[in-house]
């Protein structure tokens, strides 16, 4: 999986990823992320459009992510998940669970 | 993915089909629950941005985990799981998916996507070139396999030599578990089918060999699957008795006709044993 970090907004950064989201890669996800969020920062948008298959690891991932966001006030953003990603959340009923958005 | 996906997903899970079925993408799933729902997500929404009827079988092997109520709880119009009371092998759990079939082609999907199912049209070419039986390959020439453990290379690498030099099947990788049938020549295989472990890929291919089918051995895509429980030293001493046995049978004419009834019945049904008898 690529993972890019577009840091536009110091406040709000955005995580473009592609690729296969699994369990071979959720250390490299967690160190990226785990250094993007700090007390001040805790809202975070990860943008799916090009990830072709999230598995039970890289799911729990979003979810640590998410709730990390929650508890500091801010918001885990799943943005323009592509087919499977979408498919895959509504199966799993994460798609309640997490803030998605279309995207731009 | 195209723009027809997820309408297209929602009618699939909606509504059954009535007519032809196109494909039929069948998965053996023997405690799977951690892994089974993103699988299902996977290939529903592939297969389903292609736009041609389709269905999904899983073929659950005595799954002692929770694995059969979280598909049924699902209620996916087109998707069927075949239950098991006891675990009978990953080969019995194919078999069942396999037989249970009704699309003019057929793929068999380990439940890990440790080959991912967008390498599903690389076979289908195949099978609408001329082919029979379209085996996906992890050693032909232009596979990418990541994350494989060198113990694992080892291991795969000395089966290939084995079945190859020791028991004349010529294809650089039978176990991969992405292989993809016509509906006549899987039907006709898997009725002959008499192994239910590990090995029965092997005895696929010896059979499809024997009947003189068409076997095209295509290169994929395949990344190890955190996980898996294959035991090597095991499944080689079960590869080597499976061999023996496979010899054994054809010597003793085990699959000259279908042996298993239910099977049978289903075959003749389709006109399939006809067609199997074609003089290739």
């Amino acid at each position: 999986m690529n993972i890019n970090v577009v840091q536009t907004d110091p406040h709000h950064p955005r995580l473009e990823l592609s690729g296969r989201f699994d369990a071979f890669e959720t250390e490299a996800f967690r160190a990226t992320v785990d250094g993007l969020l700090n007390g001040s920062r805790s809202n975070l948008t990860t943008v799916l459009r090009d990830v072709i298959f999230v598995d039970s690891s890289g799911l729990a991932e979003l979810v640590r992510l998410m709730k990390h966001c929650r508890e500091s006030n801010g918001e885990l953003f799943l943005e323009a998940p592509s087919d499977p990603v979408r498919v895959i959340l509504e199966l799993t009923r994460l798609d309640a669970a997490f803030a998605i958005t279309e995207g731009s | 993915m195209t723009a027809i996906g997820i309408p297209s997903y929602r009618e699939w899970a909606e509504t059954e089909l009535t007519g032809p079925i196109a494909y039929s993408i069948v998965v053996p799933a023997y405690n799977e629950s951690e892994r089974i729902l993103p699988t299902v997500g996977a290939i529903a929404a592939h297969l389903c941005s292609l736009g041609e009827p389709w269905e999904l079988i899983v073929a659950d092997d005595g799954s002692s985990d929770d694995t059969v109520a979280l598909l049924e709880g699902l209620e996916l119009a087109n998707m069927r799981v075949l239950k098991a009371q006891q675990n009978g092998g990953k080969g019995s759990a194919v078999r069942r998916g396999v037989l249970a079939s009704r699309g003019r082609m057929i793929l068999f999907a380990d439940a890990d996507q440790s080959t991912p199912i967008q390498q599903f049209e690389t076979l289908r070419a195949e099978l609408e070139a001329g082919a029979d039986v379209v085996i996906g390959s992890r050693s032909a020439a232009g596979a990418s396999v990541a994350n494989k453990s060198l113990a694992r290379k080892i291991f795969s690498k000395g089966l290939n030599v084995l079945v190859q030099f020791g028991f004349g099947v010529p294809f650089a990788d039978t176990q991969c578990g992405f292989k993809m049938f016509t509906a006549e020549s899987g039907h006709l295989l898997f009725s002959r089918q008499l192994i239910d472990e590990f090995s029965f890929d092997l005895e696929i291919l010896y059979l499809a060999q024997k009947l003189d089918l068409a076997v095209a051995e295509v290169p994929v895509e395949w990344i190890d699957a955190p996980g898996s429980t294959v035991d090597a030293g095991k499944v080689a001493l079960e590869f080597l008795r499976d061999m023996a046995q496979i010899r054994w049978n054809d010597l003793k004419g085990r699959y000259d006709q279908p042996n298993h009834a239910k099977v049978a019945v289903n075959a003749s049904h389709l006109g399939l044993l006809a067609a199997s008898s074609k003089g290739r």
